[in-house]
């Protein structure tokens, strides 16, 4: 399936004209950003605990098909059955041989990235299968035919009102004001789907190896809903999400709430091992776990780029990300977006495809900063950069602009040159407020351009004149 | 070569032994009053904290459901809720047994009535396991939950909370903090989304 | 004490004062001032755009001018972390040379890092009455971990009103290349910056880098802001 070029250029300058989607975002990333900071900053051990995440992360990943083996004899142990897939497609093959085998069609799913990877519900419906997005956010993105725009908090981008109409439209009911009710008419509906439903799938954040037990972290109930009443619980999962053991969910659990919506702990955490017990009166009677690979096993195969599968897909670095307050949408092409996007849709689409988005940051490093499992996502990106440069991916202008520059700076001689040239150039820019050609004028569009200074430092030097003591 | 021996093969081929586990880490220690700390934590995460004795939770626990005209709960099947059940069906109110915990049932129940098997402080969180006795829906489908904790069930962290857990895991366990909650419009926090909306803990202090 | 100064490109072709109040600062504390008169670019520029073979050339040239020097410094946080943070990875390929670059980053320190950290010095003897307002550039905080000496250093002026600026750690927008690639992205983070700043009432807005200043500046300029960009080294040299 072939993509065009994302053109993040283009994207970000339609996302910026809007600027009431910038402002009602930056509100909640500020919210975000405030909630975060006390519940880290009160764990005095946070960065021993990031750094342990990670370690425990790339020795994971490092052992990968020693410990989905493990957890493979584990789940099987427990009386459930384990499906590998090599891909989006063997994935949705899979399930919907599964939803299909089932009487009822209704499936419910609780949120999972990795399912909108794959596109799973248009599979499921071409299978036959009602699917129902239960997570409050997904449910009022697929009545409105929308797509998510960010991995925590997918609909951050409709406002109040346009959810309102949306509910009234879809719905046939009145058109609320406020949050609380609105919210009891999505449960009142979905409540009816939950208890139809034969079948119900959700994502994994972790699978606990040494038990088998699989762990989904949620606020809202849907994904206890969806894993406690229907027959039959199909959960998929990257093969990047497996960790080692059971106490190591301390440290995950301690980094991911905190990270990715400032709480505690979120409302509700579910570790799932097997179906249901004999004589249980809920939970699923067949539990599948999907194993896909998808992309995963080349990123996991290249030790500069492995440590991007350590993710768990908290979002934190979206929160923090000045580019994607300003472009949050669909501006990154890709299920994915943010700076974890930036770095692995390139790795998953190709540079061709996605070559651009490793280039649309400042390197301000804030998600690196906050990433709880110490991902180095500025390093990541530079390191894109650079195999974008070494595949012919810069433009001319710009290997012009760069060799011309490196040239002249590989000789002070050549430097002292140069630059009076330049110099005299800028003055006659400066003083005629002659319009600069591209790339230049991308400058002066947005700000003034520095003065010209008199002569240059080195000009100067040496200066007994300064700094003399008094 | 089917899926399993492709994505398992090409994994062999990339290990990287230099890369290694680390050890376990001691959990963190919490100075102070546990029982205290989780009261905090737990009522600022929207849970009522209820902290009673042996001999007078129950009349306070019929109280509470008395007060929302409560008229059925469903109970796990617990020795620590016994003397509840005995108290609610003198009340006049209607004690389901988790063998009825059915989910058209507990879809139309007002009240789930739970233990914990343990808590933790730092979070203000309740842990709840799962078997034939001890249903998992009857902490989520009916509207409010109410959950019986011995407070020397409390431990300090999630960390300390691995190190008592026993294996093998039932086939859920479920950590609770808090009714269930969205913020998916506009952010603003919005309590009772798909599970119950209000939760109720009583801390049993001896 | 002897130091080399790095005097960066940009400060030597385009905010030459910046280098002077460097020199300044320095000389009024006691320190000997070299200038190894070869110097030229750090290389950041073509590393941050991917040309990585490029930036290399220059990395090389930076420790033949550099590597004899007891210390090295530099009025700017992202040429310092360049050579600290990314030299290193640069040239793993080249073992011998990846060692000296290492040992080179350990002793190559941006200006405020240098005055408190290794002089132990706070207070300057600076005088510049004015309110100012300081702007945390992101290599410098992040990457070099210079967060509270460039405060420290301010707060020991006199006669300067420090005005806190709500969301110091926020990125200007400048990012190199990115200004001009992604130049509404980056117009839209100056607008931000500018909004913050002008709300704390300053006169001034200082930071370590002059490649922050130079856009956060002509954000000012282009909106007639009576608002002044100064480099930190310049209100550490005012008497």
């Amino acid at each position: 399936m072939r993509q065009d070029r994302i053109d993040f250029v283009h994207n970000s300058e339609r996302a910026l004209a809007d600027p009431t989607l910038h402002s009602s975002v930056r509100r909640a990333m500020v919210r975000f950003r405030e909630l975060q900071r006390p519940v880290i900053g009160e764990i005095e051990e946070w960065q021993a605990l990031r750094e342990y995440a990670h370690r425990v992360k790339l020795h994971t990943l490092s052992h990968l098909d020693q410990y989905l083996e493990q957890l493979e004899r584990q789940i099987v142990a427990a009386g459930g059955q384990v499906h590998w897939v090599r891909d989006g497609a063997q994935a949705g093959r899979v399930i919907a041989d599964l939803a299909r085998s089932r009487d009822d069609r209704t499936v419910v799913k609780s949120k999972s990235m990795t399912s909108e990877e794959i596109e799973l519900n248009q599979v499921l419906e071409a299978a036959g299968c009602e699917v129902v997005e239960t997570d409050l956010g997904e449910y009022l993105l697929q009545l409105a035919g929308d797509r998510p725009a960010h991995i925590i908090a997918p609909a951050v981008h409709k406002s109040k009102d346009a959810i309102a109409k949306l509910l009234a439209e879809k719905l046939g009911v009145p058109v609320y004001d406020d949050a609380e009710r609105l919210t009891r008419v999505a449960r009142d509906a979905l409540r009816r789907k939950f208890l139809a439903a034969g079948v119900g799938i959700t994502g994994v954040n972790f699978a606990v190896a040494e038990t088998g037990t699989i762990v989904v972290v949620e606020n809202e109930g849907n994904a206890r809903l969806t894993t406690s009443l229907p027959r039959v619980h199909i959960a998929l999962m990257g093969i990047e999400k497996v960790i080692p053991r059971l106490a190591d969910l301390g440290v995950f659990l301690t980094l991911l709430p905190r990270a990715a919506t400032g709480q505690r702990m979120s409302s509700y955490v579910s570790l799932l091992t097997g179906p249901r017990r004999a004589g249980e009166r809920d939970g699923p009677e067949e539990f599948h776990l999907v194993i896909m690979d998808n992309g995963r096993t080349a990123i996991q195969a290249d030790p500069v780029m492995r440590e991007s599968l350590a993710c768990i897909r908290c979002g934190a670095c979206l929160d923090v990300c000045p580019v994607f307050e300003r472009t949050v949408g669909h501006a990154y092409g890709s299920v994915y977006s943010g700076p974890i996007g930036a770095v692995i849709t390139p790795l998953y689409q190709g540079l061709d495809v996605a070559g651009e988005l490793p280039f649309a940051s400042s390197l301000c490093g804030a998600c690196g900063e906050i990433c709880p499992v110490k991902i180095d996502l500025p390093r990541l990106l530079l390191e894109l950069r650079a195999r974008v440069v070494q595949a012919g991916g810069a433009s001319w202008a710009e290997r012009l602009f760069v060799r011309g520059w490196v040239a002249t700076m590989a000789r002070s001689g050549r430097l002292r040159l140069v630059a009076p040239i330049v110099r005299l150039l800028h003055r006659a820019v400066a003083r005629t407020g002659i319009p600069l050609p591209y790339p230049f004028s991308r400058w002066t569009q947005f700000r003034e351009l520095p003065p010209p200074a008199r002569s240059s430092f080195r000009e100067r030097w040496p200066f007994a004149a300064v700094g003399r003591r008094r | 070569m089917n899926a399993r021996e492709e994505i398992l093969t090409r994994l062999r081929a990339t290990r990287d032994p230099s890369a290694s586990l680390p050890d376990l880490r001691p959990p963190a220690t919490v100075p102070g009053d546990l029982i205290a700390l989780f009261v905090e934590r737990a009522t600022a995460v929207g849970i009522q904290v209820m902290k009673d004795t042996a001999h007078t939770w129950v009349a306070s626990a019929v109280s509470e459901l008395r007060k929302r005209s409560i008229r059925a709960a469903a109970l796990w099947d617990d020795p620590l809720l016994s003397p509840l059940a005995a108290a609610l069906e003198s009340s006049g109110i209607e004690v389901i047994s988790p063998a009825r915990h059915t989910s058209d049932r507990l879809a139309e129940v007002a009240a789930g009535i739970t233990t914990a098997d343990a808590a933790i402080a730092l979070t203000g969180t309740l842990l709840l396991p799962c078997d034939d006795r001890r249903p998992r829906s009857t902490s989520l489908l009916p509207p409010l939950h109410l959950a019986v904790l011995p407070a020397d069930r409390i431990v300090a962290t999630l960390g300390h909370l691995f190190q008592v857990l026993h294996t093998p895991l039932p086939s859920a366990l479920t950590f609770i903090t808090g009714p269930s909650r969205t913020a998916d419009i506009e952010l603003t926090p919005v309590m009772g989304a798909h599970g119950p909306t209000e939760v109720i803990a009583y801390v049993l202090m001896d | 004490m002897r130091v080399a100064l790095f005097v960066t490109c940009l400060v030597d072709q385009l905010f030459p004062a910046v280098g002077e109040a460097t020199v300044s600062v320095l000389r009024r504390l006691g320190v000997d001032v070299q200038f190894p008169e070869g110097q030229t670019c750090c290389g950041q520029v073509a590393f941050n755009d991917g040309f990585w073979p490029e930036a290399a050339r220059l990395a090389q040239k930076f420790i033949e001018d550099f590597d004899d020097s007891d210390a090295v410094v530099a009025p700017s946080g992202s040429c310092v972390a360049m050579v600290r943070e990314f030299y290193p990875v640069l040239l793993r390929d080249e073992s011998a040379l990846a060692d000296r670059v290492r040992a080179l980053g350990r002793r190559t320190y941006e200006l405020s890092e240098f005055l408190v950290d290794v002089l132990h010095r706070e207070d300057v003897g600076a005088h510049f009455p004015h309110c100012v307002a300081y702007h945390a550039s992101c290599h410098g905080l992040r990457g070099l971990h210079v967060t509270t000496q460039p405060l420290r250093l301010l707060a020991a002026v006199r006669g300067l009103e420090l005005r806190p600026l709500p969301g110091v750690e926020e990125c200007c927008g400048f990012g190199g290349m990115f200004s001009v690639k992604f130049a509404a992205l980056s117009g839209s983070m100056l607008d931000a910056k500018i909004g913050a700043i002008e709300s704390t009432g300053t006169e001034v807005v200082t930071a370590t880098d002059s490649s922050c200043l130079m856009h956060i500046a002509g954000g000012l300029s282009r909106r007639n802001s009576p608002v002044r960009a100064m480099h930190l080294a310049e209100i550490l040299a005012a008497q």
